[in-house]
């Protein structure tokens, strides 16, 4: 008798220490415990009867009906794409375009970086010396069947002339068609200069 | 003669027309319980949106796949739609062309006939898939066939005719009314023998890419498509005849009628927006373990409830 | 003939006339080996489909026969309540009896359990 009470003073001690070390204590001590699992079903007869009426009734599966017809009289989530357009980020991946300085002369300067960047070796350029010795491209072709809009070029020119712009409606029906070259580019760059700049304006400070 | 034919043409087109705009109610139902817009683009609100469907369909290129035994692979989709039409020379409205005294024994019959057309189906094509979505919708259909001749047997204890058309015109009580339980078991029922969502595992189409009619393409895709909503629009015609009597309006009965076939047609689409699919052995275990003790007892309670009213 | 049989020979007429109408609509197909050979996602079917399949589906089906034959015994019980009732009752409970005894037997030799 007298070692019963001697050890559950010991482990009334033991819970006191625990709780008092908890603050200076490495290991969490494990003085209490949760119970993950779903309890066991009650045999109470209340509990049993309901549950039968429960299941007997299908409850749950009327009140999944309810949700579901309260769905039914919500507005729906649908846009209506080609008459209204989602929102667009200014850091949004489109078609790509080559722009212009204000003065009307290109800005690329065929560096050549966007070229070694990209994963999918789509781009394509050729350069020699201009007449006025300033350094330009002769050929610069995007193969847009194999861009995959990583936007590494855009990120890798020091002159922002090849960008991605806000532009994804432009499916062709040919293959041809999708293999641009630098007068479609230039071309991209002139109409969608404004959206363009707007974007670069907008993100300026993360650039 | 003539004209006969001609009402019953009339009866099977207008049955037809209305699976069509069945399936696009479907369509813009389930659209709207998952938050979207259904078909909305051909003309007036997508309304013609089931004609545009079956143009497209049957302009379709036709393939018959080389292994498959052609003939009964051409054959099973018209017998489905036969099968599916064939039901509705039964339908009870107020001014009927027939008046057969065992309707509800022919109702019993076409449906346990439904099953070739799925058996054959699936046999024709040749298919591992078919095969295997024909064999499970055939295991299916024919468990919950024995529990669902049993419950209509308990309703037509107490209603104490086999006359459909007696039914529509004459029944005062409700079945549903008076027996929950049973009515319950019967909507359940039909859902499984009509091979809908809870119990599609003939479709399955995470293991069975679409089940027996993987092969079909264009005119007997369509026909099969066109058998399966038409059954559903008959079942849900069957279960308002058997279980939802109401107080016969002389020529007005037929607006009742017509509104709670609407209803449990609606309920079908419902139930597909709401319940996942149930796995294969529950199934089973619902229709063997559950439902036919079940519905046998509920024929004893039957039977001796209309001896002692 | 009699006119019962209208509705059987429309319901055997329409289905045929739609699928000729698709028939005569539908595109021409241009005969392709893949096309043509049965869909297995992609790959060659190597052996015939009809395979020696699971036994169970058999059992069922005999099970799912015995318990057809005795609902088409047990059909005419509306027809003959009107008749004499209480002996109607009583052959129905002893026939359901009996067919329960039947479903129990199954159900203990474990023939119902479909996953086991």
């Amino acid at each position: 008798m007298a070692a019963l009470r001697l050890y559950s003073v010991g482990k009334a001690a033991h819970t006191v220490l625990n709780h008092a070390a908890r603050p200076v204590a490495i290991a969490a001590s494990r003085t209490f415990w949760k119970q993950v699992s779903p309890p066991d079903p009650s045999y109470e007869w209340r509990d049993m009867t309901d549950k039968a009426a429960n299941t007997i009734f299908i409850l749950e599966i009327c009140k999944g009906l309810g949700i579901t017809l309260s769905m039914l009289f919500k507005e729906p989530a649908t846009l209506n794409y080609p008459f209204e357009k989602g929102p667009l980020s200014p850091r949004f991946r489109g078609e790509h375009c080559l722009r212009r300085y204000p003065s009307g002369e290109e800005r690329c300067i065929a560096c050549k970086l966007c070229e070694a960047i990209c994963p999918a070796q789509a781009i394509t350029i050729e350069a020699e010396p201009r007449a006025d010795g300033s350094r330009r491209t002769t050929r610069y072709d995007i193969d847009m069947t194999k861009c995959i809009f990583c936007g590494f070029c855009q990120e890798a020119c020091p002159v922002d002339a090849i960008v991605e712009g806000p532009n994804f409606e432009y499916s062709t029906e040919t293959h041809e068609e999708l293999l641009y070259n630098k007068e479609k580019l230039l071309d991209n760059g002139d109409r969608w200069e404004p959206e363009i700049a707007a974007n670069l304006q907008a993100d300026y400070l993360y650039r | 003669m003539m004209h006969l034919l001609i009402c019953i043409l009339i009866n099977y087109l207008l049955v037809m027309v209305a699976m069509a705009f069945f399936t696009l109610l479907e369509r813009k139902v389930l659209g709207y319980i998952q938050i979207r817009k259904g078909p909305n683009k051909v003309s007036l609100m997508g309304l013609p949106q089931p004609f545009a469907d079956v143009i497209k369909l049957f302009t379709k290129e036709v393939s018959f796949p080389s292994s498959s035994n052609l003939y009964p692979f051409i054959f099973s989709p018209m017998m489905g739609l036969a099968l599916a039409l064939l039901f509705w020379s039964l339908y009870p409205y107020s001014s009927p062309l027939f008046f057969p005294m065992y309707g509800a024994l022919l109702f019993l019959c076409i449906s346990s006939l439904n099953v070739y057309a799925t058996l054959i189906a699936g046999w024709a094509s040749n298919s591992k898939y078919a095969l295997l979505g024909a064999i499970r919708s055939i295991a299916q259909t024919i468990s919950y066939e024995v529990s669902m001749a049993l419950i209509l047997l308990s309703a037509l204890i107490i209603l104490l005719s086999f006359n459909l058309i007696l039914m529509t015109s004459s029944q005062w009580s409700s079945i549903s009314l008076l027996l929950p339980p049973l009515f319950m078991i019967w909507f359940i029922t039909t859902l499984a023998e009509t091979n809908r969502t809870p119990f599609d595992l003939s479709e399955g189409e995470s293991e069975l890419v679409s089940g027996f009619n993987v092969e079909f393409s264009a005119g007997s895709f369509a026909l099969i498509f066109m058998a399966e909503y038409t059954n559903i629009l008959t079942m849900s015609l069957f279960t308002s005849v058997f279980f939802f009597g109401m107080i016969p309006l002389g020529i007005f009965t037929d607006i009742p009628l017509v509104l709670k076939t609407m209803f449990f047609a609606f309920l079908f689409i419902w139930v597909r927006g709401t319940l996942p699919r149930m796995r294969y052995d529950k199934l089973m275990n619902l229709a063997w373990k559950s439902f036919l003790p079940l519905s046998l007892s509920m024929m004893i309670l039957s039977t001796s409830l209309i001896i002692i009213i | 003939m009699t006119t019962s049989f209208y509705p059987v020979i429309l319901a055997t007429v329409i289905p045929p006339m739609v699928f000729a109408i698709a028939w005569i609509l539908s595109n021409r197909p241009i005969p392709s080996m893949n096309k043509l050979s049965p869909y297995e996602c992609g790959f060659d079917p190597k052996n015939n489909a009809r395979l020696p399949f699971s036994l169970r589906f058999f059992l069922l089906a005999v099970l799912f026969l015995v318990f057809d034959i005795e609902i088409v015994l047990l059909m005419p019980i509306p027809l003959s309540l009107f008749l004499n009732p209480m002996s109607t009752l009583l052959e129905t409970t002893i026939s359901i009896i009996i067919l329960m005894l039947g479903l129990i037997h199954e159900w203990n030799e474990g023939s119902l359990d479909w996953s086991s």
